[in-house]
């Protein structure tokens, strides 16, 4: 136990980790150099192009140090954007130690900060390392300044390296063995484990990544997922070194992964705690959070043709999603579709992306929408995620939506921004607490559905990106709720209906309008755009009709361009939706939803 | 004079004493030796035709600049046509002729060549809006020129007007009409100005320095055109064409609209048969030299189909004042045009667009947008 060492690393985008997480491995020869490519851990192209890990990858490394001894080094790959803070929290969780990586020439950033008070949360022993020492705009003076000012951590033990060029790798290495604690816990002790991650194999079904806390994981084992309450089998187990190599137990403190004929994702709980079935763990590890679904919206494919493939599509992205669900809608401008659930927004852009990626689908989303639990004049109650299913306003007697407790954490000077951002949100009791010198963390009391359109977003601008988010669900309360339509030129669009809080729905409906008129293009004829609550106008645009469309000058040789440049535009038609005899071209669709942000 | 009944024949005349910075015709700078082996070519074109089968009634010599060659040359061209195909003895015939050709020799010679109608590339009546164009005649010359061709009687004089251009105030477009109108010729076509590329005026609107007159603008400026001319006596027979009387109108140009056969020989033209169109080489040192060689000069032709050529038939016919056959849309192509679009069309009625009557016409308004017009309906046969 004393030779394994758990630890991820933190960083703000674009700072090198995933180069620095390249050149650990090399170092270790867990690969041969035939074989490496870049971003080796990121196995997604959306990863892979963006730069950005989306889904933590582990892998275990064995580094001889210079003791001479071999060390088991499990490098366990955090998501890089604090916007997947729950699968962040899950990785923290599995480790003792965390590299601290920040750019020389670039200095602490705003998610090198956020990222930090994460770690610390989980009091995780931290090692600053300075990368792009080499870069000519390296300033490592003022870099080592800002460690000591902004992180609070001392300059003089962090590491310097370029990942890039594969200087002081090995001494990276060396602070890893060093400086990072091995694992606690008991190896007599009933077994408890943290199953941290799960992949789906399409040969032997779902495979768990899992953190060994107490006792030993042994093949042929009966284990216990203490929340799902389900036992199995192991089949096998061990490391994951890039690829799967079973070795028959896992020790406590140790990283692998675990195979027990679990046929899918949706059987395991990621979070879940694994324990023996014969001597089950009286306690499962605390901070599990089960992944239900809060935000829901409505997918369609562009083209009415392709549904079919979006089932499929969707079925497959579930095998390695366990959060998702969906069932099918229909919807009289869009057609046939998916209602979908998501854990949060950056769920459902994940989802979307890799629709549009690895499916190939062109895609349609409603605006996401929260549950509201209705009580009808009739007394019966019902839950409502989708704007076409509520109920007429006089048969409604209360609505109710779900509150969450925001917890933000930011510098001090953003206090006042940030107080009044929450205010704006119709946050209550919100509160603020010094963490530190200069931390303070924010909490309030706030709907659900407030966050869900542009909070992120404001919070980030308002705090230049130096706060940090996340949120724990609340209860229900009573809310002031209205569905608003969008009429386009007098047919309602049902896949624009939104429930809006009633003090804001004519702001969301001129944004609406707003976005549309400048996003359908001008037809020969006026159209007008409104919002409405009950049919009583709320906002209103109108799309002047165009006054010039017509070819000057058709004669002999004009006439053969002239029609394949008509034949041409009808064809580009169909990939316009059309709502009566309005063609409204996807951007609409997704002006709508994102840029709320812009005002 | 002929009915119309037969084939057009189109002839090209490429040469220009400049080229207009906004032409996208196949047009080269004028060259005596040049002109000489193109007309040499043509001839030599000519003689190699032989569609038996069509009877041609019209006669069209476009350009370019067909007003800048000689009386001689413009027989003998003629001379070869009549030669190779059937060409009515009273075939209607127009030429194109640039102002600054126009004098009292000209006239008699074409009068002579027994041109019907006589097109005048007069453009604007506006200094300012004449050097803008790179034209090279001036307002006063544009004046005279349709008076004395007014004078010299013949059965048509049109004059062409091109609108549109980038801060062209209203006012301006108005009083080059008027001024039109009170020389009272047979026939107008007003053309919005059209940036194609490949022109000068094209890249120079992609380099930043030609603005573009905004779409409502243009409108407004379409709209005035129509008022402004009907006002004055002429009707508009088509979206950019305008005559006073049914006898004014452009024999040729109207074959283009209804898919009569026309056959056009020199540079670039185009030719339409049946279901066939095919055109001729559109560089004039390969033009030459295939014919030089004996070869005929095509570069490229089509096929149509029937949904191909019943979309030319709906854009083509929506183009003109008398509208569309739907009855013969129904029976050359199975499209019920007015079932099919039942919801868009009526609504294109209520809003003044359109009018359905056995036909189905566009109103000023309705061919100012004709091209969203046609794109808005479904054309697939039931």
């Amino acid at each position: 136990m004393e030779h394994i060492r758990n630890f991820c690393i933190i960083a703000h985008i674009d700072h090198g980790k995933s180069t620095l997480a390249d050149r650990l491995i090399q170092a270790c020869g867990a690969v041969d150099d035939r074989k490496f490519r870049d971003q080796i851990l990121d196995s997604m192209d959306i990863e892979r192009e963006r730069g950005i890990t989306i889904k933590s990858n582990t892998v275990t490394l064995e580094y001889t140090a210079a003791d001479g001894e071999v060390y088991q080094l499990n490098l366990i790959d955090t998501p890089g954007h604090v916007d997947f803070s729950h699968e962040v929290r899950r990785s923290l969780m599995s480790c003792e130690g965390a590299l601290l990586l920040v750019d020389a020439s670039q200095g602490v950033e705003a998610q090198t900060v956020a990222n930090l008070y994460l770690a610390m949360e989980y009091e995780l022993e931290l090692v600053p390392v300075i990368n792009k020492i080499d870069l000519p705009a390296a300033d490592i003076d003022r870099v080592s300044e800002e460690i000591d000012a902004d992180l609070g951590l001392d300059p003089f033990e962090a590491i310097q390296c370029s990942a890039k060029n594969n200087i002081g790798i090995d001494g990276v290495l060396e602070a890893i063995v060093e400086r990072l604690p091995s694992p606690g816990g008991d190896p007599e002790a009933p077994l408890k484990a943290l199953v941290f991650d799960a992949q789906y194999d399409k040969y032997r079904g779902v495979v768990m990544l899992v953190r060994v806390e107490d006792g030993v994981i042994r093949k042929g084992q009966s284990i216990r997922l203490m929340y799902t309450e389900a036992d199995h089998v192991v089949e096998e187990v061990g490391y994951l070194k890039l690829e799967k190599v079973a070795t028959g137990t896992l020790e406590t403190g140790s990283v692998g992964y675990v195979i027990a004929g679990i046929k899918t994702i949706q059987d395991i709980n990621i979070g879940d705690t694994m324990t023996e079935t014969e001597r089950p763990a009286k306690e499962p590890i605390p901070g599990y959070r089960e992944a239900k679904p809060v935000v829901y919206s409505s997918i369609y494919p562009m083209s009415s043709e392709d549904y079919g493939d979006l089932t499929k599509a969707l079925d497959k992205l579930k095998l390695n999603d366990a959060a998702l669900t969906f069932t099918k809608v229909s919807s009289a401008a869009l057609g046939f579709g998916f209602r979908c659930g998501f854990l949060g927004l950056l769920h459902l852009d994940i989802v979307q992306e890799r629709l549009e990626r690895e499916f190939g689908m062109s895609l349609l989303l409603s605006a996401p929408t929260v549950q509201y639990d209705v009580t009808l004049t009739n007394g019966e109650e019902v839950v409502v995620d989708n704007p076409s299913f509520f109920p007429d306003a006089g048969d409604v007697e209360r609505v109710e939506e779900p509150y969450i407790k925001a917890s933000i954490m930011i510098p001090e000077k953003f206090l006042g921004a940030v107080m009044e951002l929450c205010r704006e949100q119709r946050g209550e009791k919100t509160q603020f607490d010094y963490l530190a010198v200069g931390r303070v963390e924010v909490t309030s009391e706030m709907p659900l559905a407030e966050v869900l359109f542009d909070f992120y977003d404001r919070l980030k601008t308002v705090t230049r990106g130096y706060g940090s988010f996340d949120y724990d669900a609340l209860d229900y309360r009573a809310t002031d709720i209205v569905k608003v339509d969008i009429m386009v030129n007098k047919e309602r669009v049902d896949a624009l209906s939104q429930l809006v809080h009633r003090e804001k729905a004519r702001s969301r409906a001129m944004h609406y309008c707003d976005k549309l008129s400048s996003t359908i293009p001008k037809h020969q004829f006026k159209i007008p755009i409104q919002g409405t609550i009950g049919g009583t106008i709320i906002a209103r645009k109108t799309i002047n009709a165009f006054r010039k469309d017509v070819t000057a000058k058709c004669y002999g040789g004009d006439i053969t361009r002239k029609r394949k440049l008509l034949e041409k535009q009808k064809k580009g038609k169909q990939k316009m939706k059309m709502v009566g005899s309005v063609e409204i071209p996807q951007e609409a669709f997704i002006a709508v939803l994102k840029t709320e942000k812009e005002k | 004079m002929s009915s119309g009944g037969g084939a057009g024949l189109y002839l090209h005349v490429p040469f220009c004493s400049a080229v207009c910075p906004y032409c996208d015709f196949a047009v080269v700078p004028a060259d005596a030796s040049r002109s000489a082996r193109y007309v040499q070519a043509l001839l030599t074109e000519l003689a190699l035709l032989g569609e038996e089968e069509l009877s041609f009634d019209t006669i069209y010599f476009g350009g370019g600049t067909p007003s800048a060659l000689s009386r001689a040359d413009l027989e003998s061209i003629l001379a070869a046509a009549r030669r190779s195909l059937a060409v009515e003895d009273d075939a209607w015939l127009a030429l194109e002729a640039n102002p600054e050709d126009v004098d009292a020799a000209a006239l008699e010679g074409w009068r002579g060549l027994g041109v019907n109608m006589l097109s005048l590339g007069v453009q604007s009546f506006q200094a300012e809006e004449l050097r803008f164009l790179g034209r090279r005649h001036s307002a006063a010359e544009g004046e005279r020129a349709v008076r004395e061709a007014l004078t010299a009687g013949f059965d048509i004089v049109s004059v062409d007007l091109i609108f549109g251009l980038p801060g062209q105030e209203p006012e301006n477009l108005r009083d080059s009409i008027r001024r039109l109108a009170e020389l009272d010729p047979q026939h107008v076509s007003c053309y919005q100005l059209t940036v194609h590329e490949g022109t000068p005026f094209h890249r120079r609107r992609q380099q930043g320095r030609l603005l573009e007159l905004g779409e409502s603008s243009q409108g407004e400026l379409f709209e005035l055109v129509h008022s402004e001319l009907e006002a004055a006596g002429y009707s508009a027979y088509e979206v950019s064409n305008f005559a006073k009387t049914e006898d004014a109108r452009s024999l040729h140009n109207q074959k283009y609209w209804d898919h009569s056969s026309y056959l056009g020989a020199g540079l670039a033209a185009h030719s339409f048969s049946g279901r066939r169109r095919w055109w001729n080489e559109p560089d004039l040192e390969r033009y030459c030299s295939r014919l030089e060689r004996g070869e005929r000069p095509l570069a490229g032709g089509e096929e149509l189909d029937s949904s191909e050529l019943a979309l030319e038939a709906v854009m083509l016919g929506l183009r003109r004042s008398r509208g569309l056959d739907l009855d013969r849309l129904r029976a050359d192509y199975g499209l019920n045009l007015l079932e099919r679009n039942a919801a868009i069309i009526e609504s294109y009625v209520e809003d003044g667009l359109a009018v359905v009557d056995g036909r189905l016409r566009l109103t000023p308004r309705g061919l100012a947008v004709a091209d969203a017009v046609v794109r808005s309906l479904d054309l697939d046969p039931a």
